[in-house]
């Protein structure tokens, strides 16, 4: 074909825009800004607007039940110890599936009604997201990534879950729980210490139109 | 389920049951240790590696595994007294998966570390590592193995079979060397560093593609691309800040630096360790150069369409223009002439255009291997060259007002009025306008020559081609079509008295040829110039008369050829000349005037535009026709005057006429490849726009008072 844009040189002023096509994708989120809005629906059929949740404090978890890094949290009780943590204190615990369909980590919502009960699961609710979109807004790159947002819909948090990238359940007991540190310093009124983490886990399955 | 049955089980497998096994196979990677040498020396340092030859499409990580994925970790058991070192990594390679950007390895790696045995073991060395590593195709799985090598030890080390040692030679060549070059990295406002590698004579047109690699997770984002550019400079890379929230910004940044060079033998991919400093004095500007507002980016076809209406727009340039009239002249003289006469007058013509702009290309093509580095009207930032075109133009000046006719003999140039010589006096025609042609760039041609300037040999000279193409066109059309040839005038006497009043626009040429060079070289160029000419002219006089074969004759042709060697003498006496030093390594030149400009730098530009004020930047140079012409009509004019003032706009000039490496560098990175450019930044504006080639005051005025 005619169209042979090969040029480097040319291409490279070009890929200034070019890279800034699929970084959008991953761009914001940003710790200290306001929490890129969302709607959603959860495995019960309910619809969840990040707007109607001001005042209150909301955490989102990335989830892919087949991520041996999701399932190193859950298998330890690590993740549902803190959805009920959170809970008692009036915390909304999103768990957010992400991966597109026919990727590994989606589930329609019967499966994730399944999966919340199978794994003993308590956030305020499982949304899905089969076409990535609140990933995309949060630049989520993983599962677990993590977001604390404040009362006033602030970004205040987000990284990993804790402080030792493994997939090793015997780590979690010696690793800091960031989230629950982040929350700890949220509900005191205190700002984050540290708010933004290197996220560890799986790659989170944006599906090949990504 | 499977898999983690598989994962029990291959960790099973390496268990203590079979302590002695150096491979561990998973469900995605056989893993190895392998040792270089066969017998260790107590005390003495060796090498060992762990091999992973991991399934096709799935990749496992680097000490940075970027947006996702863990790096690959060994612990080992050793016996007391015996170190290991810590992995020392090959080189990454980028893997994207759906946009999130994971740096790692895939297929075969071997993963380095030096092993130190104890000064005082015997018997065998037991070497134990426990591996653990994250393997991932679109889904991600943990693996892990336990691997043991037992190495003799002896009085002296034993290397390893020839295959062993092969490998670990080919794994050596993968690890990054250190930076030969310094590096530095300076924070934009909005926290975004840019790199600056030092990396001096690099040859821009080989290196294929750069990629930054952060060391670690943190200060600098992975990023899917870099927009790097390379220049003669060094290498810079603007980058995005990482998610680490720091309250100050880094000291420095460390990764590594992979190079895709193209060589005789393919594409070589070098990988250098960089450590860069922080530079508070370098604050890159709002946006990069390279998303600047109209720069374009074109395929081969919009560069081939640019190029051939910029030849045809040429025609119409002023430097073309005293050739092109000659052409006419030779034109109408062929009128009465047969068709076919006619057609091969117009068929040479057009094929030495072309001659002269395949050669060209092979002139920019051969520079640009050697030098790695060309512009357009490069040849004008040369003395000599000037001072060559500036005879060439007075000779021909003297020819068409007829003081010597050229005989057959002696192939002229621009000798196309002779009809006997018809086909080649119309061929040199041809070459000589490319020759006056090049200081003058026309609108579509800046874009299609920086196209062309970047592109591999056959691009670059399809795009020349048909840049001569375009120029030739017009008068191949006409001697192609009776229809048009009936348009133009009868031939009589009036066209000795054209040719000779043609004469006049040549030796204007000259003249304007002499003072290019006096900007390059200073005053003297001017004793040169002219008295080459005068001896030029002197040879052309003592050739005039006299017949053949008398000794007479010979003295005089003797005679000649010493004053027209004298008068290319010149040629040498200017490249000595210490002018010419100083004018080629940046010095101001006269001939462009800075009265109401400041003179350009990319720091003042940068800064005055951040500050918010508007920025109009003017490159331009000695030798450009166009660049001259806008500034009288629009640039000069008293209405721009006022409309620069009353807007409090920062008047910024480059002067290109010499080499000057940051103009140079400021054009690369807009796809131009020369003079004229303008740039007007709007107030506040993040980005500059390129303003047309053909400036109008009214278009000036304008685009200052918009948004005002």
């Amino acid at each position: 074909m005619s169209n042979v844009i090969v040029p480097r040189r040319v291409l490279l002023l070009g890929s200034a825009a070019v890279a800034l096509a699929p970084m959008s994708a991953f761009a914001t989120g940003d710790v200290g800004k306001p929490a890129p809005a969302f709607s959603a629906t959860d495995s019960s059929g309910k619809t969840w607007s990040l707007a109607e949740l001001k005042g209150k404090v909301v955490v989102l978890e990335t989830t892919n039940q087949d991520c041996p890094y999701v399932r190193k949290h859950y298998n330890s009780t690590n993740m549902q110890t803190q959805q009920r943590e959170a809970a008692a204190r009036g915390v909304v615990w999103f768990t957010v599936a992400s991966s597109a369909p026919g990727e590994q980590g989606f589930v329609t919502a019967a499966q994730a009604n399944e999966l919340t009960q199978k794994r003993n699961a308590a956030p305020a609710a499982f949304l899905l997201d089969p076409q990535s979109r609140i990933a995309r807004a949060y630049g989520a790159t993983v599962t677990p990534h993590m977001y604390v947002i404040d009362a006033s819909g602030t970004l205040v948090y987000r990284g990993g879950i804790d402080s030792i990238p493994s997939s090793n359940v015997a780590d979690v007991p010696k690793a800091t729980q960031y989230v629950r540190v982040a929350l700890d310093q949220v509900l005191a009124g205190k700002p984050v210490a540290e708010a933004s983490t290197r996220p560890y886990g799986c790659t989170l399955k944006y599906g090949s139109n990504a | 389920m499977l898999r983690l049955l598989a994962l029990l089980l291959a960790v099973c497998l390496a268990g203590p049951a079979i302590a002695q096994s150096s491979v561990v196979k998973t469900d995605n990677v056989r893993t190895e240790l392998l040792a270089e040498v066969s017998q260790v020396k107590p005390g003495e340092p060796f090498w060992v590696a762990l091999r992973q030859t991991i399934k096709p499409h799935w990749h496992t990580y680097w000490k940075n595994p970027g947006d996702s994925g863990l790096p690959t970790e060994i612990a080992w058991t050793l016996p007391a007294g015996a170190k290991a070192d810590p992995i020392v990594w090959p080189a990454p390679t980028l893997i994207d998966v759906s946009g999130v950007i994971n740096y790692g390895f895939q297929d075969d790696i071997l993963l380095l570390v030096r092993i130190t045995p104890p000064a005082d073991v015997t018997g065998t060395l037991a070497l134990k590592a426990d591996a653990n590593w994250l393997v991932c195709d679109d889904v991600c799985i943990p693996e892990e193995g336990k691997l043991a090598l037992d190495l003799p030890v002896g009085a002296a080390a034993t290397p390893a079979d020839a295959a062993t040692r092969a490998l670990f030679d080919k794994a050596r060549r993968a690890v990054p060397v250190e930076s030969p070059w310094p590096a530095r990295f300076g924070l934009a406002k909005s926290g975004d560093p840019t790199l600056l590698v030092d990396a001096k004579g690099l040859k821009p047109g080989t290196i294929r593609d750069v990629y930054f690699f952060p060391a670690e997770w943190g200060p600098v984002a992975s990023m899917a691309k870099q927009s790097a550019s390379v220049t003669a400079e060094g290498i810079r890379i603007p980058l995005k800040k990482g998610d680490a929230k720091a309250t100050t910004a880094p000291a420095s940044i460390a990764g590594t630096l992979v190079l895709t060079e193209k060589t005789g033998d393919g594409e070589q991919r070098q990988a250098f360790d960089v450590v860069a400093k922080l530079d508070p004095a370098f604050v890159p500007g709002p946006a990069p150069l390279a998303a600047v507002d109209g720069s374009e980016s074109l395929t081969l076809v919009q560069a081939l369409l640019f190029a051939l209406l910029g030849g045809l727009i040429l025609n119409l340039m002023p430097c073309v223009f005293p050739v092109l009239a000659m052409k006419a002249a030779a034109f109408a003289r062929l009128a009465g002439h047969e068709r076919s006469a006619m057609r091969r007058d117009g068929l040479a013509y057009t094929a030495g255009v072309l001659v002269a702009f395949g050669a060209m290309a092979a002139v920019v093509i051969a520079i640009r291997a050697s030098l790695g580095e060309v512009n357009w009207g490069f040849q004008f930032q040369s003395p000599i060259f000037s001072l060559l075109v500036a005879y060439l133009f007075f000779v021909v000046g003297l020819n068409l007002a007829g003081v010597f006719e050229v005989g057959s003999r002696f192939v002229g140039v621009g000798q196309g009025l002779t009809a006997r010589n018809g086909t080649t006096g119309a061929f040199f025609t041809g070459v000589l306008a490319v020759v006056v042609a090049t200081p003058c760039t026309a609108p579509f041609m800046a874009a299609a020559l920086g196209f062309a300037l970047a592109q591999p040999a056959p691009q670059t000279l399809a795009v020349l081609l048909a840049m001569g193409f375009g120029l030739a066109l017009p008068y191949l059309a006409l001697s192609m079509t009776p229809a048009l040839q009936r348009l133009m005038p009868r031939p009589g006497p009036w066209m000795d008295r054209m040719r000779q009043f043609l004469a006049f626009p040549m030796w204007a040429s000259a003249v304007w040829m002499i003072w290019v060079l006096t900007q390059q070289t200073g005053p003297d160029g001017v004793i040169y110039a002219l008295g080459g000419m005068i001896l030029i002219a002197f040879a052309i006089w003592l050739l005039r008369f006299g017949s053949a074969g008398t000794l007479g004759a010979w003295l005089r042709r003797g005679l000649a050829a010493s004053a027209v060697l004298l008068a290319l003498a010149a040629v040498f006496k200017l490249q000595d000349s210490p002018a010419t030093a100083a004018s080629a390594s940046g010095g101001p030149s006269s001939g462009v005037s800075f009265d109401g400009w400041e003179r350009f730098s990319r720091a003042r530009m940068t800064e005055a535009a951040a500050a918010g004020k508007p920025v109009f930047v003017d490159f331009t140079a000695a030798w450009c026709i166009t660049c001259l012409v806008n500034e009288r009509v629009a640039l000069e004019t008293p209405g721009a005057r006022r409309a620069f003032e009353q807007t409090g706009t920062v008047k910024l000039k480059g002067d290109w006429t010499n080499r000057d490496p940051e103009i140079t560098s400021v054009l690369k990175e807009l796809g131009r490849a020369g003079v004229p450019l303008y740039l007007y930044w709007a107030p506040g504006a993040e980005r500059p726009k390129i303003l047309p080639q053909v400036l109008t005051e009214a278009a000036i005025v304008s685009e200052l008072q918009a948004k005002r």
